[in-house]
């Protein structure tokens, strides 16, 4: 019940800041991209099924805020959760790479998802003005951010599980 | 994390029961959207109470980098502006010299205006000829005094005639009356050259007259006529006397006027000779 709520506020705080501060000055500036950022990181943590929870609701947050019809991105978010929970074998608290690899990869998909969408089915073919002037950034600043808040996010679940081993001992 | 097979549910399923969900969502979502609108609210009263504490921060922080910015850009600014002023003090000391050249040079015009500063010395008229109107007088002063041929002899304000004799202790006069003085001279508002010649036989009625002055020449009764620059031995600038009365030439292109001199010849005593030669002046300059 801890890690619910825990993920809820997470979920809440990651997608206000994503609205909020990340895209403040601009509209059309680029704003990292926390949720995914998180999603990535709790199912890489954690495993498919987390990941793919945590993508879920962080989609559907977007989703109901800035499209009109629920599922794209929820959808989006939580495959990527869920794709990500098969590196949790692999996953080391110590390993930096990975996680940042992985980012990069997922950011990329998303975007291309979400281009590929949006726009390319609209007849927006520019693509290379689309990458070098919102994926590339986006990309780099995503990956750049991670190096920050995975760490964080390594500490919570570090938390979470004495908290839960805890309460399993006693 | 491992999963246990008889408690969880396997994450496979539990994609596709998810991904359903997105699916039956998108639906509900398209055909009634009217009904998403609870949701949102529900949502969103959790979410934008959040929201509008992060975007407070986020405008607190925008204040702070905009500040930020603008000190920046107003240290540019002020950095721009005391290049400019740089300029401006530059642009100031030099107006400053030039303001204070015209000083000098106004200086030096008013100087030349009103009466050239020379180096004079007083002199005492102690013969002259024998009649009322006499055109050559011999003053007490000569060579010992520093006295040399071709000094200008001034009476009151005007001039009155040139040094041309020169003896140890005294000096023979010639005054502009003379038939044999001709002196270059101009009419000074109109800055018309002219001629002054002494002609006795006017002078019995009390003028001196002014020859060859040009006809389109402004001149009007009154007028200054002042010795010219062009004279080689007259300082420029002294009066020599007043316009009484003009007349035109027979050739249709000069005048001639009548001057009343400036210098007193009918009670003359005391002179003032000018110790500057002009051409000393001029070779000084």
């Amino acid at each position: 019940m801890r890690r619910v709520i825990t993920l809820g506020i997470l979920i809440v705080i990651n997608f206000s800041l994503q609205t909020t501060i990340f895209g403040f000055h601009d509209i059309s500036s680029i704003s990292p991209n926390l949720l995914l950022i998180l999603t990535m990181s709790f199912g890489l943590m954690r495993g498919r099924k987390e990941g793919m929870l945590v993508g879920f609701f962080s989609g559907f947050l977007v989703d109901l805020f800035f499209l009109d019809i629920l599922g794209p991105y929820m959808f989006l978010y939580m495959i990527i959760g869920y794709t990500n929970g098969f590196f949790h074998k692999n996953f080391m608290i110590e390993d930096v790479m990975l996680p940042l690899i992985i980012i990069l990869i997922d950011d990329f998909v998303f975007n291309m998802a979400v281009y590929i969408v949006g726009f390319a089915l609209y007849n927006k073919l520019d693509f290379s003005a689309y990458f070098y002037g919102i994926i590339l950034p986006e990309m780099l600043a995503t990956v750049l951010l991670t190096i920050i808040v995975y760490k964080i996010y390594v500490n919570i679940n570090r938390w979470l599980k004495a908290k839960a081993l805890r309460k399993e001992i006693v | 994390m491992r999963y246990d097979r008889r408690k969880d549910i396997s994450p496979k399923y539990l994609l596709l029961a998810f991904s359903i969900i997105c699916v039956v969502f998108l639906i509900i979502s398209y055909f009634a959207g009217d009904q998403l609108k609870l949701v949102k609210d529900i949502t969103g009263n959790i979410v934008s109470p959040v929201q509008q504490g992060i975007n407070k921060l986020g405008i607190w922080t925008d204040s702070k980098v905009e500040n930020f910015k603008e000190i920046q850009a107003l240290n540019e600014e002020n950095a721009a502006l005391k290049e400019e002023i740089a300029m401006y003090k530059t642009e100031i000391t030099n107006y400053q010299n030039k303001l204070s050249e015209l000083d000098e040079l106004r200086e030096l015009y008013a100087l030349d205006e009103s009466f050239p500063e020379f180096e004079k010395t007083g002199a005492r008229v102690f013969a002259k000829d024998s009649s009322s109107f006499f055109s050559v007088f011999y003053i007490d002063k000569g060579t010992d005094d520093g006295i040399k041929e071709g000094m200008n002899v001034l009476c009151g304000e005007g001039v009155a005639g040139l040094v041309i004799e020169c003896h140890d202790d005294y000096s023979k006069v010639r005054g502009i009356i003379d038939d044999n003085s001709s002196i270059s001279a101009k009419v000074m508002p109109a800055n018309a050259l002219c001629t002054v010649e002494g002609n006795l036989s006017f002078y019995q009625e009390g003028y001196i007259i002014v020859k060859n002055i040009d006809k389109d020449a402004k001149v009007s009764l009154g007028d200054k006529v002042v010795t010219s620059p062009i004279s080689d031995r007259y300082h420029q600038g002294i009066i020599i006397g007043y316009v009484a009365e003009i007349s035109y030439d027979t050739n249709n292109l000069t005048m001639t006027a009548k001057l009343t001199p400036a210098a007193d010849f009918t009670n003359i005593s005391e002179v003032l000779i000018i110790l500057d030669e002009k051409e000393n002046l001029l070779e000084e300059n």
